[in-house]
């Protein structure tokens, strides 16, 4: 019962905002109100992301980006000085192990049944080889961790990202992926099973997302300093990656398509682009 | 996605592919495995850089900033980072941005590549662009990033093959690059943005 209304509102929350990308005016951002339901599916175009909520966006990720600085990449250096590497794999291991259900059901759901098979393989011997899941041998037998989530399956049976979306707390999204985030989060699937009380599941939530800060400290810093506009680099390279998860990463399909999008980016042509 | 012209030119493609099909197939058999190869020994001598015990921090970067001078065509990313803007800057501004854009690029590549000494490189394929680039197809082993897809794509300029984008797990550096400074170049201009190219480079912050 409990359980029902919860599923409800996780799912009905970002639903709403599902509405496709209006045909975004690039300089003009209208509210997320005045969105209307456009055409287009992809929300490239001439290969940059739509972004018509960037003025709301770019506020949150300003937060998210204080939140980061003052807090968790404080509280994650911490981590990473005081825990050694070796536990923070395991522990790293041991939440991935946790997830793999989810990606199971993902993989059922997207019709891929030799990846699910895998998955599955993965799960059994991770969780007995592996001591609950702390270690990782199936990586050893070349039993390689998929990474479907309810976002991509959704993608999958055609429903569009929507348009880009920074939410508080939790970074970079998309209204699709943001329904399968909540509904996909590890521990949430776990509790919505089994009946554990909120001060249990909270600190095992911190201790993932602490331990997984923790893993890029050095990537997140490079990149920050790297970046002209670290939103918009953000903003561009989360887009690329989401298309080509729901795609499922070239390598899988013989991808015809993929090049005809590439032209654009490489050829320049009103000049002639050889050369 | 079903842009008629694209379609056309597909089937335009295929009947070709057919009626020419052993010359067709000769010339394609030729192009990607050079390419293929200088991306198989690029990542041969990037791991003897890294791992040669000689060269001490300073020597080591040199060397990995003269092999990204090399081995990409920076002059042809620069320009595809600005689009449409390229034009936007006058001759001596252009220069300036390949310029600027080099050392930016081969200092963030020397960075990155630092950060990556104990992965393998394990070069899986390449595949011929319809227009006739070529994409190298790699996968990072062992380290943080095991399975990371990195794909190179590569033109031919005269004789040897450059690269012109490195595209990590579907992202493509020129894409992102060029997403950031199309808000630069629309917001503050050309001068601006070679301003702002310049800071960073002088920037002491860049890694070790």
């Amino acid at each position: 019962m409990d359980a029902v209304r919860k599923a409800a509102t996780l799912l009905l929350l970002p639903l709403p905002l599902l509405a496709p990308p209006a045909a975004a005016d690039d300089r003009e951002a209208p509210a997320p109100a005045v969105v209307q339901a456009g055409d287009a599916p992809g929300t490239r175009q001439g290969g940059t992301p739509g972004d018509p909520w960037e003025p709301m966006n770019r506020r949150v990720f300003a937060f998210n980006e204080g939140v980061d600085r003052w807090f968790l990449e404080p509280v994650a250096t911490g981590w990473d000085r005081a825990v050694p590497e070796v536990a923070q794999r395991s522990i790293g291991n041991f939440f991935d192990n946790l997830a793999m259900p989810i990606r199971l059901a993902n993989e059922i759901l997207q019709a891929k049944p030799w990846r699910a098979y895998e998955t599955l393989w993965r799960i059994a011997i991770n969780t007995v080889g592996g001591v609950g899941g702390l270690f990782d041998p199936a990586s050893h037998f070349q039993v390689y961790e998929s990474d479907e989530d309810l976002g991509q399956t959704l993608g999958y049976w055609g429903v569009p990202s929507g348009p880009y979306w920074v939410v508080p707390l939790l970074g970079p999204s998309s209204p699709r992926d943001a329904t399968g985030l909540a509904v996909g989060s590890t521990v949430s699937i776990v509790a919505f099973f089994v009946p554990i009380p909120l001060y249990v599941t909270a600190p095992t939530t911190a201790v993932d997302v602490v331990n997984d800060r923790a893993a890029s400290l050095e990537t997140i810093r490079a990149e920050r300093e790297a970046a002209f506009d670290f939103y918009t680099a953000v903003r561009s390279a989360y887009t690329q990656y989401r298309e080509n998860r729901v795609r499922d990463r070239a390598d899988d399909e013989d991808d015809e398509d993929d090049g005809d999008d590439d032209e654009d980016l490489y050829y320049l042509d009103e000049e002639d682009g050889d050369e | 996605m079903s842009d008629p012209r694209v379609r056309a030119a597909r089937w335009a493609a295929l009947a070709c592919a057919l009626l020419w099909l052993p010359g067709g197939a000769l010339a394609d058999e030729v192009a990607p495995g050079e390419a293929q190869a200088v991306i198989e020994k690029t990542v041969d001598e990037v791991l003897a850089i890294l791992r040669d015990p000689a060269r001490d921090a300073k020597t080591r970067r040199a060397a990995l900033e003269d092999l990204a001078t090399d081995r990409f065509d920076f002059r042809t990313m620069a320009r595809l980072v600005l689009a449409r803007s390229w034009k936007e800057l006058s001759v001596p501004q252009q220069e300036e941005f390949v310029e600027q854009f080099q050392s930016y690029l081969a200092n963030d590549y020397g960075n990155r590549i630092e950060r990556y000494d104990q992965e393998q490189v394990e070069v899986m394929g390449a595949r011929v662009e319809p227009r006739g680039d070529v994409t190298v197809k790699t996968k990072i082993v062992g380290g943080e990033n095991s399975g990371a897809l990195v794909d190179y794509r590569m033109r031919k300029q005269g004789v040897d093959w450059r690269i012109i984008d490195v595209v990590i797990e579907g992202i493509s550096l020129v894409a992102n690059f060029r997403d950031q400074f199309r808000d630069v170049m629309g917001r503050e201009g050309p001068v601006s943005l070679i301003e702002r190219l310049k800071e960073k480079n002088a920037a002491p912050a860049a890694g070790a």
